[in-house]
């Protein structure tokens, strides 16, 4: 036993061994076979920000339509958000494979559950807590699902609105953002929707998520001005096609370093 | 001396902040969390509780890492389900405590993130604190603090639960138990308190009070603002809770 | 632990649990016992405990990156420890005398645990190192000894305890336990208390202190120690042993808890709040004489830089 007083009730450490108890000595540093088994320790193609708002007549959700290798903007007509069933949509940021990965798994659980014909239907907050019980599951299995996945939707007359991620942690708030978003868009959104879930407009939703994917264009070198918004209300999911907003660069002129000057 | 360990690229834990309390008077036991879950300088929701009703007689609080103490949670509750579909009774608070400790040292290698605290009633209508370590070791207690400012509320609790460095005044001595309309606001003040000099403490404090049978606290706590009854079954026992708003800055 | 060899061993500590976790699967998640009265015991629904181990290459060092506060003082997951403990055989029985105080880095996490863990009436096991190893193998230790008393109609003795328990820890070997404890008691033998740790030390012997503040408890312990102690002076000197150990050592303190093993069992004879030893003594109890154990104390009025309260008033107006 290792008796240095500080020690005590620590895990031993099997690389030091003061009073040479333990009979193996030599211990290498590294394992070169410890490869052997390939996972997802870090994502390669990846999504950016997710947003999504509580407004009137239910969920509202946009991201842009960029999957990014690195640095390099490597597609640029990819989707990020996904309907499931009829009442909800997840948006996700993070590993883009492992995405469509969840949505393969997701749409298997809404064949499943339709051919059961039961009269029953997986709504938003039955779809987030099976998302949230895969993402922990792997979590725990040291094989993680690289994703931030805000899942939103609108049954029997209630909004839904919550966020998951690769450690399975969960929450819900009337405003979520994920990545970037969460520091540049999140108080945003907390200003302009935070008390005012049920009285906000559809057009005045829109101005406000617009609003923020113009900021989030801005500063986050991973963004693209080309996104789509979903819409999860009573009557549905409904995606729009991609748009763009409007920005101004002009401002860059008088910054030197920012605009086309050299020195 | 020792050798750093080698460090995984995929780090399975996070801390997501927040503060629990619980103590435990004569005939009751006051549970309370804030509301607020965050990671790294972000506020992630306002509202997302820490403390749960098990049943009428123990509640439970976790703080740590927010997933695995949903998980934990959720798998107590589980194992509580089961009892009571064997037993047709609710199981023991001492016996949570028991089941709590295996259900964590089976995980020794894997540990949850999370420290538990166990308030409630025990058989004998005592009120009763049970705080946990990570992988199990348990103690039963009359009052704990856990979590990010425990360090903040836990040496106020000392001072104004046990007394320690407080002197009596000649010929008086300190009450062995204090009453619910002390211990009420002590737990409000540790959390205003906390809040003001914590950044990870806020949004809403969420105090659940557990009664025993015929309690003497009850009219007292009835008169409440905001006062909410959360009893299911006709033991005797009585649980509410009384939700509060901190500061959100 | 990260060898190829022992990566696909199939002998060491870390693949049979994965091989018992692997079985465990393919079972039902959870077995039926686990559904009635027979849930007891968490882990040991199928017979032998399972645990879940990481997966990864090196679960050992995964354990010491999130919980060795030592090596990281950052790390999260921060299990209580820091201990003085002892227990010594003499002619009266044993005497065994903890600390309770619990540290998680340099704060005190606690300071009321119980670190004597009533095994069963005539069995006492002490808490050195991990509070939950402790905790929970020697509870477990409690449920073998009494299914030995069901088999074999009699006691089990402490010898033998304590090799049930120094068994069960070194089939873990190189997991990250971490457990100093004697495990005492009394058996046809007469008082017995044996060393065991996590490494699968087991020693028998008259004498043992174990814990960061050990050494500062030998130090009273020894010079006291005979084997015709009277049970007063016994249970004193193991008071005073912790209370040198609490005084001296960072990692231990609080409070001293007292237990005297006799041939009918064990007794609890008391808690003494180790500050209030230092200045008054620990009270009116068999085999203390005299006032506080503090060593200011014992030299006031001896040295100039310690006065007598009387005479320090007096000094300035003498001077």
């Amino acid at each position: 036993m290792d008796h240095f007083p500080t020690n005590w009730g620590r895990p031993r450490s099997e690389a030091f061994d003061a009073y040479g108890t333990y009979p193996i000595h030599q211990r290498p540093k590294t394992d070169s076979f410890s490869a052997g088994v390939q996972r997802t320790q870090q994502p390669i193609v990846t999504g950016t920000s997710v947003l999504a708002i509580k407004y009137k007549d239910g969920i509202m959700m946009a991201a842009d339509n960029l999957a990014s290798y690195g640095s390099l903007a490597r597609f640029k007509d990819i989707q990020r958000l996904h309907p499931v069933g009829n009442n909800t949509v997840i948006g996700a940021g993070g590993d883009m494979s492992d995405f469509q990965y969840i949505q393969t798994i997701l749409d298997e659980l809404i064949i499943d559950e339709f051919t059961a014909q039961d009269g029953h239907s997986l709504g938003p907050a039955e779809i987030h807590e099976y998302l949230a019980q895969v993402m922990y599951a792997r979590r725990t299995k040291m094989n993680p699902l690289w994703n931030s996945l805000l899942v939103g939707g609108f049954k029997d007359g209630k909004r839904f609105l919550a966020y998951v991620d690769l450690l399975g942690t969960t929450y819900t708030a009337s405003t979520l953002a994920t990545g970037f978003g969460g520091h540049l868009a999140q108080p945003l959104l907390r200003s302009a929707v935070e008390g005012k879930e049920d009285t906000l407009t559809e057009e005045e939703a829109l101005a406000i998520i617009e609003n923020s994917m113009r900021v989030l264009f801005y500063r986050d070198a991973r963004s693209l001005n080309k996104y789509q918004v979903a819409t999860i209300t009573e009557s549905g999911v409904k995606i729009s096609e991609s748009k763009s907003v409007e920005t101004s660069w002009s401002f860059a002129e008088g910054i030197r370093g920012y605009g086309a000057q050299v020195q | 001396m020792s050798q750093q360990p080698t460090q995984q690229s995929f780090n399975p834990y996070t801390e997501n902040g927040g503060t629990i309390l619980a103590i435990a008077g004569a005939d009751f036991t006051v549970i309370a969390g804030d509301t607020r879950q965050s990671e790294g300088y972000s506020i992630q929701t306002r509202y997302a509780p820490k403390v749960f009703r098990l049943t009428d007689k123990a509640t439970l609080a976790v703080n740590g890492f927010a997933a695995d103490g949903n998980m934990f949670v959720k798998k107590v509750r589980q194992r509580l389900e089961w009892y009571r579909h064997a037993h047709a009774k609710d199981m023991p608070i001492r016996a949570i405590a028991r089941l709590i400790q295996t259900m964590l040292y089976a995980r020794r290698f894997f540990p949850y993130y999370v420290y538990n605290i166990l308030g409630g009633i025990e058989e004998d209508g005592t009120g009763a604190v049970y705080s946990f370590d990570p992988v199990g070791s348990y103690e039963r207690e009359a009052c704990r603090a856990a979590g990010a400012a425990q360090s903040l509320v836990q040496p106020f609790l000392d001072n104004q639960i046990y007394f320690k460095n407080q002197t009596a005044a000649p010929g008086a001595s300190f009450p062995k138990h204090l009453p619910l309309s002390t211990v009420l606001p002590l737990v409000i003040d540790s959390f205003t308190g906390a809040t003001e000099r914590h950044i990870e403490v806020g949004d809403g404090l969420e105090i659940y009070v557990v009664l025993a049978n015929n309690s003497s606290s009850l009219q007292s706590l009835l008169n409440m603002r905001g006062i909410q009854e959360l009893t299911a079954t006709n033991d005797g026992e009585r649980v509410f809770v009384i939700r509060k708003e901190l500061k959100r800055d | 632990m990260n060898t190829f060899v022992d990566r696909f061993s199939t002998t060491s500590a870390v693949s049979q649990l994965r091989r018992a976790q692997r079985l465990a699967e393919e079972e039902d998640d959870i077995s039926d016992v686990a559904w009635g009265s027979q849930a007891g015991f968490g882990n040991i629904m199928k017979g032998a405990p399972s645990f879940n181990v990481p997966d990864i290459p090196d679960p050992t060092s995964f354990l010491r990156l999130h919980t060795d506060d030592h090596a990281d003082p950052s790390c999260r997951i921060k299990i209580q420890h820091g201990t003085t403990t002892l227990a010594f055989r003499f002619q009266g029985g044993v005497i065994v005398a903890v600390d309770s105080r619990a540290t998680a880095g340099s704060y005190i996490a606690s300071g009321t645990v119980k670190k004597v863990i009533e095994i069963n009436p005539y069995l006492l096991g002490t808490m050195a190192g991990g509070a939950a190893d402790c905790q929970y193998w020697e509870t477990y230790l409690g449920m073998h000894c009494r299914l030995h008393e069901l088999r074999n109609r009699e006691r089990i003795s402490v010898s033998a305890a304590s090799k049930y328990l120094s068994n069960l820890v070194y089939s873990y070997k190189g997991m990250g336990l971490s457990m100093g404890t004697m495990i005492c008691g009394w058996d046809k033998t007469g008082p017995a208390v044996f060393y065991v740790d996590s490494d699968g030390t087991r020693l028998k012997g008259d004498l043992f202190s174990v814990g960061s503040g050990s050494t500062f408890a030998y130090g009273v312990l020894d010079q006291g120690y005979r084997w015709d102690l009277t049970d007063e002076e016994a249970q004193e000197l193991g008071r005073r042993s912790i209370y040198a150990a609490g005084h001296r050592d960072a990692f231990s303190g609080n409070t001293c808890n007292l237990y005297h093993v006799k041939e009918d069992g064990w007794k609890f004879i008391g808690n003494y709040d180790i500050s209030q030893m230092h200045y008054e003594g620990p009270g009116d109890v068999p085999g203390h004489v005299g006032g506080g154990f503090g060593y200011d104390l014992r030299v006031e009025g001896l040295t100039s830089a310690n006065p007598p309260p009387a005479a320090a008033e007096v000094a300035p107006v003498a001077a």
